[in-house]
């Protein structure tokens, strides 16, 4: 289709990683469809919907308002541009909680079955945490047996998604300011599905017609993701699976292999990736993986399954949302597990390009074209070995003519729970605060969020975290952003050469990166933990420490809650990509400017990572200040 | 002279013109028929974006004389003067492309009609919405733009609203004057969009 001069252009300008831009080159050449033909083709997009005025909840719509200043100002039910961008950011959010909590849930249960001798292959990992958070939950855990304790936890969590309390307990953990500002406010979470239940309700017509109270139930719905759903997904997996410690891998497009049989493990949710990291090691199916010519078997991680699977066991990791096609395009890919969220609905059409073949594993996340082995707890080891089975088995069928992959995967260091973290700080977080009076750490910012086609991919994040590095801004990342610092090879000690000199000396005599690998996207819900731990230390509420959020390259509905959560617990939070909510001036003010009188922290709106690091730097100046630091 | 008149600043690039466009066209004239027809209807409005996000709907600008008219072989191509439109006789087209490249804007796009029993596909520019218009409406496309980037009516009468603007703000100095202007938060939104796409 274009000569590779182009080719190589158009790959630059789609992506930053040089490895991504190889393979982008390589699907350009094969002829094989991706997000960015996908998004070309999709040109224009529709204004109204961009804006957030665009209503199609009911049938005497659909409805739009004129965005100009000239009729209709009002949907046929009478909504205004306000109402119906505040009903529109709601149900988006709503979603995103939504993924996460149910998530979590997923998680909970697998928990209560192995407490309760019915899953397959799993056990508790990570006890002391076991009874850290059942005392926290008021569980008795005198000379009982961890089953028991981990029985009555699951269940006490599995309650919180409807509990009659009023108040979900993981609540307590924020500092006590933080918690007074939501109870004037009126948004502390009372529980994780009535909050979306409730906020589905209220975007249907007629309930309510005041924008701004449908936002302030946005941000209550967003505190019980995360701290609830997500903060609850992210401790059940440490329990279940160990709570991450730093470990070194590799990330890339490189990490696949010429010679062995690759699995990617794509999604979001651990469960069942964890046990696919026992079954590759199984001894029969790494023999049957030689008998067939391979030279072992090699798992790869890919969005945040792979940041779950990096963190806790080292696999590499091959990719973020916008590598997913492309990993298949390497045409070294046996086979691609999803389990959710982020899976690319095209992946069994690009799949079919290639040899790769395309395991659904939850009940939930079926796709056409794909094969279907259901996930149970109760058969998790064997359905695992089934799926490492048929990779092996497909590996004959790689044609090595249409091979290729990119030479030099990056070291990366990830693994840096909120634990772990005060673990390098020497047990306890006084040294990290010490540096921060002293100025030689300025502040913290969380770098979190997808890729979006509309963005060089990594650009947003990757300029965003040198910049802040360089400005002594100690970074802590999830999700996408991580991996694409991972790629750039911002996770790793050395890294601390491109910090300021404060933050280098701080990283240098820790030894650790600049940039902080924290996790998958419900692990933004240990930014939040770590937030309180040093605002209690201080006496103050997360809204008064220098802190910032950013999200340069978001996409999905559950950055739009991640962010939500993050300015309701008090942290500045840049967006690189527009929220659809400029249809609405007053939705604009509210959100940019006047949450700062209730939470102290808002949104702002800046694609461009150097000046979103001006507008952070200045958000951590002004919180320095009023700290009298 | 009545024409569709483009206000570029107001298309916000949502394409009801373009769907629209299609229904008006199709044998059914009934969007909810029209996408199962035979021969799918496809628009003659083009709303097209290039670098910067910022959209622009391309259409036939019933040009007179009419470059395609002049350069037709087959006569296909016929001026009707009641509705100043410029129009194909689908019979006679003989799909030579010559009048798309004739063209100055671009606007010409080949498609099979329903109003032939063949599948070849002919010249199926915009015609103005001519049946609409003996029916005294206005053109589907401008009817269902709710922005007001696409308006019909007298070429005259539109460019001295556009002079009335201008002469407006040359003279706003007396700070009363009410002139339409984009809204802060449209400014702001462009501004954002223009900044990602200088991105990349």
């Amino acid at each position: 289709m274009y000569d590779s001069q182009t080719a190589r252009k158009i790959a630059e300008k789609r992506a930053l990683d040089s490895t991504d831009q190889e393979i982008i080159v390589k699907a350009i050449d094969d002829g094989t469809e991706t997000v960015w033909d996908r998004f070309a083709d999709q040109q224009p997009q529709c204004g109204f919907g961009q804006l957030g005025i665009c209503c199609n909840r009911c049938t005497m719509g659909p409805c739009r308002i004129e965005p100009f200043g000239k009729k209709p100002t009002r949907g046929v039910c009478g909504a205004t541009a306000d109402l119906i961008v505040a009903r529109n950011m709601l149900d988006d959010l709503s979603t995103g909680a939504a993924a996460h909590s149910d998530h979590g849930r997923e998680v909970l249960e697998v928990l209560l079955d192995t407490a309760e001798g019915r899953s397959q292959g799993y056990q508790i990992q990570d006890e002391e945490k076991l009874l850290r958070v059942a005392s926290e939950y008021g569980i008795n855990t005198d000379g009982r047996e961890k089953e028991a304790i981990a029985g009555d936890l699951a269940r006490a969590m599995l309650e919180e998604y409807g509990t009659l309390k009023n108040q979900i307990q993981l609540v307590e953990r924020a500092p006590q300011k933080t918690k007074e500002a939501w109870k004037k406010a009126g948004i502390v979470p009372r529980s994780v599905d009535r909050e979306i239940v409730e906020a589905m309700h209220r975007v249907h017509m007629g309930v309510g017609a005041d924008y701004a109270n449908i936002l302030v139930h946005a941000m209550r719905t967003s505190l019980s993701d995360g701290w609830g759903g997500s903060m609850m997904a992210t401790e059940g997996s440490d329990i279940l699976f160990g709570t991450p410690v730093p470990c070194t891998t590799l990330a890339n497009l490189g990490t696949l292999s010429k010679d062995k049989v690759n699995v990617v493990l794509h999604g979001h949710n651990p469960i069942l990736s964890e046990m696919i990291v026992k079954a590759a090691e199984d001894p029969a199916l790494v023999k049957r993986a030689e008998e067939k010519g391979a030279k072992g078997i090699n798992l790869v991680g890919m969005c945040c399954t792979g940041n779950e699977l990096s963190m806790r066991h080292g696999i590499p990791m091959a990719g973020s949302l916008l590598d997913q096609e492309l990993a298949i395009a390497t045409g070294a890919v046996e086979v691609m597990v999803i389990d959710y969220q982020c899976i690319f609905p095209s992946i069994t059409h690009t799949a079919s390009c290639y040899h790769t073949k395309v395991v659904t594993t939850s009940e939930k996340s079926k796709v056409q074209g794909a094969l279907y082995k259901e996930f149970r707890p109760e058969t998790g080891l064997d359905t695992a070995k089934e799926i490492i089975a048929l990779a092996i088995e497909n590996f004959p069928s790689r044609n090595p003519d249409r091979v290729r992959i990119p030479a030099t995967p990056v070291r990366m260091m990830a693994g840096f729970s909120e634990e772990a973290i005060k673990t390098a700080l020497g047990g306890s977080y006084k040294p990290l605060i010490n540096a921060i009076v002293a100025g030689e750490v300025k502040g913290v910012v969380g770098v979190v969020g997808c890729n979006n086609p509309k963005v060089k991919q990594d650009y947003g994040h990757v300029t965003l975290a040198k910049e802040l590095i360089k400005r002594d801004i100690l970074v802590v990342e999830t999700g996408c952003a991580a991996i694409a610092s991972g790629k750039a090879g911002l996770l790793v000690p050395e890294a601390a050469d491109l910090a300021g000199e404060g933050l280098k000396a701080v990283c240098k005599a820790l030894g650790i990166p600049p940039a902080l690998h924290m996790g998958s996207c419900v692990d933004c819900s240990r930014i939040l933990v770590l937030a309180a731990h040093v605002a209690d230390e201080l006496g103050v509420g997360i809204g008064d420490l220098p802190l910032g959020g950013a999200a340069p390259e978001w996409y999905s509905q559950k950055a739009v809650s991640i962010a939500t959560y993050f300015v309701a617990s008090g942290v500045y939070t840049v967006l690189g990509i527009p929220p659809k909510i400029f249809g609405s001036q007053n939705v604009l003010d509210l959100l940019t400017t006047q949450l700062k009188d209730v939470v102290n922290a808002s949104f702002a709106v800046e694609p461009d990572p150097v000046k979103a690091a001006d507008l952070l730097e200045a958000e951590i100046e002004r919180k320095r200040e009023a700290l009298g630091i | 002279m009545r024409t569709v008149f483009v206000k570029p600043e107001l298309c916000i690039g949502c394409r009801h013109c373009e769907v629209a466009c299609a229904v008006e066209h199709a044998q059914s004239r009934n969007l909810y028929d029209a996408i199962h027809e035979e021969k799918v209807s496809q628009p003659r409005i083009h709303v097209e974006t290039r670098l910067n996000y910022l959209t622009f709907p391309n259409r036939c600008r019933h040009c007179d004389p009419a470059p395609c008219m002049q350069v037709c072989p087959t006569e296909a191509l016929y001026q009707d003067t009641d509705t100043d439109s410029v129009v194909v006789d689908y019979e006679r087209c003989i799909g030579c492309a010559v009048c798309a490249m004739a063209c100055p804007f671009g606007i010409i796009t080949f498609q099979s009609v329903h109003q032939l029993s063949t599948e070849r596909e002919v010249n199926a520019k915009c015609d103005n919405c001519i049946e609409r218009q003996q029916d005294g409406k206005i053109p589907a496309c401008v009817e269902a733009c709710k922005t007001g980037a696409l308006e019909f009516g007298d070429a005259n009468d539109l460019v001295r609203t556009s002079r009335k603007d201008f002469t407006l703000r040359m003279l706003a100095s007396e700070g009363d004057t009410e002139i339409r202007t984009i809204p802060r938060n449209i400014r702001a939104f462009r501004a954002i969009m223009e900044e990602i796409a200088s991105m990349s």
